[in-house]
């Protein structure tokens, strides 16, 4: 055969592959690289901190851990938490992540290189990413080849949909889950391809440590079995698929249980109940193989097939009966609401409150995935070309997590593994195609000759010729899909057309480096911590009222003060300010949650018992009106308020903190409980005082507050950033002389005294 | 690979010639299989039996300590599946179906799933 | 002591009588109107008196064509059910809880009185006297987050009437027969449908078609009802993430010709016969490729106004 540009000819096999094997392992180290300083950004623009909310807590879950050792943190009750509650971290929390991190730093630490914890924690991200990168080679190698693995790597190490989730700094679940994730599954289609108890057993173990690192556990416990299932559906039971299956899921299901915060879920909730099913189905279905190679009467095969149907009718019906007596939990809200869309709104506010819990719009597709999203498809028809079994995987992944991934934002980052192996096997094969350098023998003329003669008649006119590649295009296409293997020549001819499609890749894979780059150090490397803004000419400006306030918070209140504030601060207060909270981000006491949002939107007479009766000193809101700061708590006022009312519905009503007409308003249209809720009142106290009592504008809500603003009897302001970000109010305790608070406060403002009864000069000597 | 699952049809057959169907079965299997396969599978129903019994005593019982339950449990169903594993691979039937996993592989992998497994029962036992 | 002063003490035997006057009034209206009281300004303030041992939940409307209150008309229904659904109550319980509807054609003062200013309104009144009354005289608010539904208005007003309100969602007959009917001509069919359902083929365009149509962001316009475009007839929405009904059409084609584009490269092109064609094809497919993927960038440009790449366009 020719080639098409020319190729030297004396290179041996063996220099090819240890060649091939070089470029592979520098390919990879040169991934990892660019995998890790991708995630870099925000530890070079800012500097070494944990980011957004939820990591604060594993961080300071971690210094526990380094601190004082595994014990310890395993039976960790903090107090401090949830005030008066208390949270039981050893039991509520999943460890792997702290675990990750305290293994890592003791490991350091023994060899005397003296690394912080928080830098461990910060840097744990980017260095885990490396290893899915990793993963996801290895797990692309078994449906392709190493090539279209490499691809994949390079997909994963840089693609936006991950990174969000793993820059340095985000020191959450997912840092480590996503590498687990893809790891299981590699395990999972080796164990399969293989029949291998071993990769079963080592696919069972790295299940455990997914079980210990993230509550997204269940999407392993569930794809797996579909995959099983969907094998038995098309008649595809093998020995292999009992071996991999049987072994990972007993071995899997026994290890999951070992983790306090799963406990005995696996055999008592529905979310486990398919995994578990399918495992009974493959006994039986083993069972019935291995008598039917023993009889050969096809009465007994008609029997035991009869028997295997039945059984396993049998089981369903078991099921659905344990799951309506309870004896077997339904899907918790968190998994339900995924399928019905509308619950959570309805029952569940706390969850559907969420910003990451909204459905997604196609911009997030694009913006995540850029060009992976339309090779996707393409990456998914060629499975279904090959359609080996583990191709059978990789096309129910695609399928459940592109709905999963539209459904909610959080979601994308399933969608994201998938999504970059199906592009990396649509594009190595269309590389590969096109960098062969074989060229086909060209076809005899009678072949030609037989070629429909619509296309022939019509193929030569310049006119029509759109008109001939469509209907060339079709019939092509159907004769491609009967036969693969006639005497039809394969490959490309020319090297112009290979250098068009080979330069059009390169184009777009540099796209593709240019986006992400762009993406990662503009949208998803904010601390979101510590703000940062322009000034006018141009150099940045950083925006710090979070930590100072924080910081305030630390040095100047008494260790065992009680702060209240929306539960979306609890965790940073509890890990920058060192003080008990009342709410926080685990959100796993509804009534809590409430009680704080009744007290937000109540006038200051109904919130200050509950104040007083949860020993709160400090009361901390979040207010962006003078900068333009969206994400403050006047925006997420409503939800306080939703909430509050599906505990208290005769007490607080949302439609009353609307005006008549139906709008959200602060200014003087704003309605009376509006006005006079506590949030309001702490948000716009002597904001006015700003203007110099002109009329005070509101940026985010863009309207102007009334001149007069709010008066507070039963707080005092104790703390206000410097670009009023963040207020902290103190919380008045009883007046010494005895007079009620309200009288106090108008004293002190120097106010008459209304003529009417006195209250009593004296306190009763309790 | 065995062959799809055959439409059911209504047997017709009367009780005698089911009850011959099983002897012809059993009589089946002592001959053809080997002492190898008849070793595991001895061990297969003395797991079985195991696992049945202690599974009675849950539910007539009682289930507390559950983890007790599902630690024993688990060990005999586990312990179950590696076998019925090892045993798939070690039949000479199977061999195209497990190119790369031969008889001596199968048993390590087998004694290896087998201490995992029992770790963790042992973990689990409280 | 004047006579006179003991007057208003003779008068409250009648005012007793004349609250059990009214209940029975209003009862006998509830009942001759299937449920529903229709209100003008007298009966509404006998409803609402402020000395009742009996709740309202009340309902305020415009059901008229010319205030063209689409709303009103959407939620009209579920209130009549839910008062259908009250009718069945014993006696004793009914005849405390009372539904009204007050339209605003029939009493315009009453909703000026009230500053009402949209439709449509649920207000709750409590009792004010009997072991039910809760002390306050002013109503409590329905609002309509859940939507128009009959479900969760029946779910709110249990709280505020003296037993559960009964309401049974209807069956949806429809659903059910389309659902039944559907598996039989499935059964009917399946000697000739089964070699297409076991083509790999079919699941392929099924799987192919799913997910474009999922990752076009079908499932945000379903969760948020979008409306097919925008109100002043823009097919795209200006936001990042918001989006119209047609637009998940739009993005789906072009994913779905982007892909098709790919597949013919890899699948298709290869196999051609002669090189010209297959020259030709190439240069045409590598084209439709960098062109639609402008017009994606393009299109990602008007959601996301930063974007700082362009292609082609």
């Amino acid at each position: 055969m020719s080639t098409a540009p020319p190729l030297p000819q004396n290179i041996s096999a063996s220099t090819v592959a240890n060649t091939t094997s070089l470029l592979r392992i520098l390919a990879l180290g040169l991934i990892s690289a660019a995998a890790i300083a991708s995630r870099l950004f925000a530890v070079i623009n800012f500097e070494s901190i944990i980011h957004e909310f939820d990591p604060w807590f594993n961080y300071r879950a971690t210094r526990v851990l380094a601190a004082k050792g595994f014990y310890e943190f395993w039976n960790w009750f903090d107090p401090t938490a949830w005030y008066p509650l208390g949270r039981v971290v050893g039991g509520t929390v999943y460890p792997g992540l702290m675990a990750t991190s305290g293994v890592i730093y003791n490991f350091l630490h023994y060899f005397n290189l003296p690394v912080d914890i928080r830098n461990v924690c910060v840097l744990l991200a980017p260095g885990f990413s490396a290893l899915t990168a990793w993963a996801t080679y290895m797990f692309t190698k078994e449906m392709k080849d190493p090539s279209a693995g490499l691809l994949a790597a390079a997909f994963i190490g840089i693609v936006p949909g991950y990174i969000s989730r793993s820059v340095a700094g985000s020191y959450d679940n997912e840092a480590i889950a996503i590498f687990l994730l893809m790891f299981t599954f590699y395990l999972w289609i080796a164990a399969l391809k293989q029949g291998s108890a071993l990769f079963g057993t080592l696919a069972a173990v790295f299940y455990f440590y997914m079980v210990a690192a993230w509550g997204g556990y269940a999407f392993i416990t569930n794809m797996i079995p579909i995959h099983a299932l969907v094998l038995l559906l098309m008649g595809r039971y093998s020995g292999r698929l009992y071996v991999a299956y049987c072994s990972w899921y007993a071995i899997g299901t026994l290890s999951s249980m070992q983790v306090p915060f799963v406990g005995f879920q696996p055999v008592r909730t529905s979310e486990h109940m398919g995994a578990l099913g399918v495992f009974g189905l493959l006994q039986i279905v083993a069972f019935a193989t291995l008598v039917r190679s023993h009889v050969s009467s096809k009465q007994f095969q008609n029997l035991t097939a009869i028997s295997v149907v039945s059984l396993g009718l049998l089981g369903a019906l078991a099921f659905i009966v344990m799951t309506y007596k309870g004896w077997i939990a339904p899907w918790t809200g968190r998994f339900y609401s995924l399928w019905d869309t509308g619950y959570a709104k309805k029952y569940i506010p706390i969850i559907a409150s969420v910003s990451e819990h909204q459905p997604t719009a196609w911009p997030s597709f694009f913006m995540d995935l850029q060009f992976l999203i339309f090779l996707f498809p393409a990456g998914v028809v060629m499975c279904f070309r090959d359609l080996r079994d583990e191709h059978v995987f990789v096309i129910i992944y695609a399928l459940v997590a592109s709905y999963f991934a539209g459904v909610m934002v959080r979601l994308m980052l399933t969608l994201t593994p998938v999504v970059c192996v199906s592009a990396a096997v649509a594009l190595s094969s269309l590389l590969d195609t096109y960098v062969d350098v074989k060229e086909p023998s060209l076809p005899d003329a009678t072949e030609a000759d037989k070629k429909p003669a619509s296309s022939g008649a019509v193929g030569s006119h310049a006119g029509t010729s759109a008109a001939a590649v469509a209907s060339s295009t079709i019939s092509d296409i159907f004769n491609a899909a009967k036969s693969t293997k006639t005497s039809k020549p394969k490959g490309i001819w020319g090297t112009d057309a290979r250098i068009v499609i080979l330069l059009n890749a390169i184009g777009m894979l540099v796209f593709f480096v240019f986006h992400c780059t762009w993406v990662t150090s503009s949208a998803y490397s904010s601390p979101s911590v510590v703000l940062a803004s322009q000034n006018p000419d141009g150099s940045q400006h950083i925006i710090d009222d979070y930590r100072e306030a924080y910081y305030w918070l630390r040095m100047n209140t008494p260790q065992d003060a009680v702060v209240m504030s929306w539960w979306d601060y609890g965790y940073q207060i509890a890990g920058m300010a060192d003080r008990g909270t009342l709410v926080d981000n685990n959100t796993w006491n509804n009534t809590h949650i409430a009680t704080v949002g009744k007290a937000m939107s109540s006038t200051e007479e109904v919130a200050y018992p509950i104040l007083r009766k949860h020993d709160v000193d400090y009361v901390l809101v979040i207010f962006g009106g003078l900068l333009g700061y969206s994400g403050d708590d006047i925006n997420k006022f409503l939800w306080m308020v939703r909430i509050a009312q599906g505990v208290w519905p005769d007490e607080i009503q949302e439609p009353n903190y609307f005006t008549p007409q139906g709008e959200y308003r602060v200014d003087d249209r704003a309605s009376d409980s509006m006005k006079n809720s506590l949030m309001y009142k702490m948000s716009y106290y002597r904001f006015s005082e700003l203007y110099g009592g002109g009329n005070a504008l509101d940026r985010v809500r863009n309207q102007h507050i009334p001149k007069v603003g709010p008066t507070l009897d039963y707080l005092e302001e104790a703390f206000t950033t410097e670009n009023w970000i963040v207020r902290i109010y103190k919380v008045r305790k009883e007046d010494p002389l005895g007079r009620d608070l309200k009288t106090a406060n108008a004293f002190a403002q120097g106010k008459k005294r209304k003529r009417g009864r006195v209250g009593s000069r004296r306190r009763a000597i309790v | 690979m065995p062959p799809k699952a055959t439409p059911a049809r209504a047997t017709s057959s009367s009780s005698s010639s089911s009850a011959s169907a099983l002897m012809a079965l059993f009589k089946a299997y002592t001959d053809n299989t080997s002492d190898r396969l008849k070793f595991i599978d001895a061990f297969l129903v003395f797991l079985m039996v195991s696992g049945i019994i202690q599974f009675v005593y849950c539910v007539l019982v009682t289930n507390f300590p559950f983890n007790a339950f599902l630690a024993g449990f688990t060990s005999t169903v586990g312990q179950f599946v590696l076998a019925a594993s090892l045993r798939l691979q070690v039949n000479p039937e199977n061999k195209l179906d497990f190119k790369q996993v031969s008889p001596e592989r199968a048993f390590a992998d087998f004694v290896l799933g087998s201490i995992v497994l029992h770790f963790f029962v042992y973990n689990f036992l409280g | 002591m004047k006579l006179a002063a003991l007057f208003p003490l003779f008068a409250i035997p009648f005012a007793f009588a004349a609250s059990k006057e009214d209940k029975q009034k209003l009862s006998s209206l509830a009942a001759s109107g299937n449920g529903v009281i229709r209100l003008d300004a007298p009966t509404f303030d006998i409803l609402t008196s402020s000395s009742r041992d009996w709740s309202a939940s009340i309902h305020f409307t415009a059901l008229d064509k010319r205030r063209r209150c689409a709303p009103c008309k959407e939620f009209d229904p579920s209130w009549n059910a839910i008062a259908k659904a009250w009718t069945t109550v014993p006696a004793e319980q009914r005849d405390s809880h009372f539904f009204a509807t007050l339209d605003f054609d029939e009493a315009p003062i009453v909703f000026q009185k009230l500053n009402l200013a949209s439709a449509p309104v649920v207000w709750v009144y409590g009792p004010t006297e009997g072991s039910r009354a809760t002390g306050k005289n002013s109503p409590s608010k329905y609002d309509f987050s859940n939507g128009f539904e009959a479900e969760p208005l029946a779910q709110h007003l249990s709280n505020h009437t003296p037993i559960p309100i009964p309401y049974r969602a209807p069956i949806d007959w429809a659903r059910w027969i389309t659902i039944v009917s559907g598996l039989l001509v499935f059964a009917l069919t399946l000697r000739f449908v089964a070699p297409v359902l076991q083509s790999r083929w079919t699941w392929a365009i099924i799987t192919i078609c799913t997910s474009l149509t999922m990752t076009g962001g079908f499932m945000f316009t379903r969760i948020r009802g979008s409306p097919y475009t925008g109100s002043d007839g823009s097919w795209i929405a200006g936001g990042y993430q918001n989006q119209y009904g047609q637009e998940v059409q739009v993005v789906a084609l072009i994913y779905g010709t982007l892909a098709f584009s790919v597949v013919m490269l890899t699948m298709i092109v290869p196999y051609q016969s002669s090189p010209t064609r297959q020259r030709l094809q190439i240069y045409l497919w590598s084209g439709v490729l960098m062109l639609v993927y402008s017009v994606l960038v393009t299109l990602f440009r008007v959601k996301n106004r930063g974007y700082p790449f362009k292609l082609l366009l």
